[in-house]
């Protein structure tokens, strides 16, 4: 393959540099470094270099142009080269032309450019790329998860018409159709040729589709791979959560709110670091165990839910957790969180308590190896030291771990560990 | 079974006319020759001999002069009914129509209205040239507080005369040169085609074509026409151009994914970019399988030469090809 010189981008705010004068001339032998033309910026004169021995092949652009900093200006002929293999075949387009090409499958050979000579730009590649559709197709494909790109048309210009759609849908549902039962070994009435008669679908008035897209799609290949990649363990415990019950009491008579999430949040956290096989990451064939315990908690969305992080739990006071509680969630229903506000995370919370939900199991949110899912308090009967039974606020504990990195002991150990801090949260503060 | 009784669209105006006289004292004609003459196009004849010159006012040349003063009458409680001769001079009432008429009811709050129907023929095709052969109904169309009809046969004429006369607000009544002789049923006894309901007047599966006027009768050939090729359109008659009744239409291109506007007006700033607007933000957008399409009048002045004349303005043919374009997807 020809060596490729681009225009340098010389300043991250420069977009085009004007050729002065060649240096050389195509046919001229060069070595790398050598100056192959001179250009200018606004400001200053430059000059192009080599970036490797060879033979000036394929001058692309004259003096006086102005040129796009990235365009190939030349192309140099490696040692032993023949010219027959350079691109001269090949479509003349700009690398983002070509980039934006290779990546859609776009054979560049059928696109028309609209730059200079004919040279393939951006805004060709993407003219050609999109898929001209009446809105009845856009409209069909769009309720039956249909690639319109994938659909011949048959209206002027190729353009994809209801008609085609509704082809493709057919075809499909040919395809999808179960093989026909076994008929009755009798003979048929008219009954039985009425109950042969094609199966017929509800009428898309019925229901109305929604493509598996952004925050739904993500969520369900996440889910999806984690589940069938993770052999979940789950392990359960329940804690009495009087102590933290009259904690939260206390703080109410003064006014202020300490929720289950912010001191389970603290809580795990604490157990975390004294058992660091859980607090861990598995990616590429390797665990990270984590140093500070990042805790996510699931919030539940109108159209999905998000896990916000509380980064370093267990340095911060039950009452910035509980304040950091507050504002993530807040942001994360106005859809305001940031990047670094939903990364990072090295465990998960789901607490579905607020909803009435007594206990459930959670999917474990990759690349973490373990989430807690937490129900609500439930008052019960339990026994107490002599046996007597005593009315307690109880909390269900559901840890799924991945048994990849998890071992049985370990999430014991943990589960052990969460549940004695919250029956003694003044350990806490050891 | 008795044959059903068939009058032209000139003869059910006039019975429509003479019933609301005889029924109601408020109501009286004016216009430029239309008592002895009958008028120009012959709908009031006989009615001066009947109801007398006091209530079939013949007038100078004067179209501001009968618009306002139909305008002073409905305002002091009669209900009168004004004609332009040609649509074409009512460019001349457009100040008494526009600026009093419309916006009287509006400027006095409510306290006053003007229940006034100004009837008047447009349209081409009798080789009246430039000055007499003009479809200027959306320049009514864009004025708030009038109301404009535009009936396309003989019965729709007589029931929209009498909802317009009822009705409490100006309307503008469009009528139709050619439409005067043409025939169709008609009841004898009075009754009402209400306002702002849109017909559809032939059901088809492949092509909406939105009519208005004459060219409800040329979309329905064009569409005997298309049947024998087994393309059938779906014709919609607005019937009240304002206010409009939409539903059916959107309904119809919902059914159909295709729209073709016909009329004789001037395509440029014409009454079928309106319905255009209206389906394409409508819910009708996303069955579209086609660009909704046009046919109307030449943006030039109706030439007086026949041939031009005839070309310069939507006939059969030309509906026929567009609607066949349109269904075969050659858009």
């Amino acid at each position: 393959m020809p060596v490729p010189i681009i225009m340098p981008k010389f300043g991250f705010t420069l977009e085009s540099c004007q050729i002065v004068q060649w240096l050389v001339r195509e046919g001229d032998r060069v070595r790398s470094g050598d100056p192959l033309c001179e250009v200018t910026t606004d400001k200053v004169n430059m000059e192009v270099e080599a970036t490797e021995d060879g033979v000036v092949h394929q001058i692309l652009y004259q003096a006086g142009d102005i040129v796009p900093v990235t365009e190939v200006i030349c192309y140099l002929l490696r040692e032993g080269e023949v010219a027959e293999a350079a691109p001269a075949s090949a479509p003349n387009a700009t690398p983002l032309a070509r980039r934006i090409a290779e990546s859609n499958h776009l054979d560049l050979a059928a696109v028309q450019g609209s730059g200079r000579d004919g040279k393939i730009m951006r805004r060709d590649v993407e003219q050609a790329l999109k898929v001209r559709a009446t809105p009845a197709a856009r409209r069909l494909a769009a309720e039956h998860g249909i690639d319109l790109a994938q659909v011949p048309g048959t209206g002027p210009a190729g353009r994809v018409q209801g008609t085609d759609v509704r082809a493709v849908i057919a075809e499909r549902a040919a395809q999808a159709a179960p093989e026909p039962p076994v008929a009755p070994a009798r003979p048929l009435g008219k009954r039985d040729t009425q109950d042969m008669a094609p199966p017929s679908f509800p009428a898309p008035t019925d229901r109305h589709v929604v493509r598996l897209e952004g925050m739904r799609r993500t969520i369900a290949q996440r889910l999806q791979k984690s589940f069938q990649t993770a052999p979940h363990i789950f392990l359960e415990a329940t804690a009495d959560m009087s102590a933290i019950e009259g904690l939260r009491k206390t703080l109410k008579a003064r006014h202020e709110k300490l929720s289950v999430t912010a001191v389970l949040i603290k809580a795990c956290a604490w157990a975390l670091l004294k058992h660091p096989a859980l607090n861990a990451t598995l990616e590429n064939d390797e665990i990270s165990y984590w140093h500070t315990a990042n805790i996510g908690m699931a919030v539940a969305l109108p159209d999905g839910l998000i896990v916000p992080v509380i980064h370093n739990a267990e340095k911060l006071s039950l009452q910035s957790i509980q304040q950091e509680v507050d504002r993530l969630a807040d942001l994360a229903r106005q859809g305001k969180l940031t990047l670094d506000q939903v990364s990072g995370g090295t465990f998960t919370i789901s607490n579905m308590g607020m909803f009435g939900v007594d206990r459930f199991t959670a999917i474990i949110n990759p690349p973490q190896v373990a989430i807690l899912a937490v129900g609500r308090i439930v008052q019960q009967f339990v026994p107490d030291a002599e046996g007597k039974p005593v009315l307690r606020p109880m909390l269900n504990l559901m840890l799924s771990a991945d048994h990849r990195v998890v071992d049985g002991a370990h999430a014991a150990h943990f589960l052990r560990d969460l549940r004695l801090v919250l029956e003694t949260p003044s350990l806490l503060a050891w | 079974m008795p044959e059903l009784r068939e009058l032209t669209y000139a003869e059910a105006l006039r019975e429509g006319l003479r019933q609301l006289m005889e029924e109601d004292e408020r109501v009286f004609l004016i216009g430029e020759d239309i008592g002895v003459y009958g008028g120009a196009f012959g709908v009031t004849a006989g009615l001066i001999e009947q109801f007398g010159a006091e209530r079939v006012i013949d007038t100078p040349i004067s179209e501001a002069g009968i618009a306002g003063a139909c305008i002073g009458a409905a305002l002091t409680g009669m209900r009168p009914i004004g004609e332009i001769q040609f649509m074409d001079f009512v460019t001349l009432s457009m100040e008494q129509l526009v600026l009093q008429a419309a916006k009287v009811r509006f400027m006095f709050g409510g306290k006053a209205s003007v229940p006034m129907v100004l009837r008047m023929p447009g349209g081409s095709g009798t080789g009246a040239a430039a000055q007499h052969s003009e479809s200027l109904e959306n320049w009514f169309v864009h004025v708030p507080g009038l109301k404009v009809v535009m009936p396309s046969t003989p019965y729709d004429a007589k029931g929209l005369l009498r909802a317009s006369v009822q009705d409490n607000n100006p309307v503008i009544f469009v009528e139709h040169k050619l439409l005067y002789k043409t025939k169709g049923h008609v009841p004898e006894e009075p009754y009402i085609v209400p306002l702002s309901q849109s017909k559809v007047v032939r059901e088809g599966a492949h092509l909406t074509v939105v009519a208005t006027s004459i060219m409800v009768n040329r979309a329905l050939q064009a569409a005997e026409e298309l049947a024998k090729e087994g393309i059938e359109l779906e014709v919609i008659d607005p019937r009240t151009l304002k206010p409009l009744d939409d539903a059916p239409i959107i309904e119809s291109v919902k059914k159909t994914g295709r729209a073709l506007v016909v009329h004789e007006a001037v395509e440029m700033g014409g009454f079928g970019g309106e319905i255009v607007a209206r389906i394409a933000a409508s819910e009708a957008f996303d069955y579209l399988e086609a660009p909704i399409r046009r046919l109307a009048g030449l943006d030039i002045p109706i030439p007086y030469n026949r041939e031009l004349e005839y070309h310069a303005v939507p006939q059969v043919e030309s509906i026929v090809r567009e609607a066949r374009k349109l269904v075969k997807g050659e858009y």
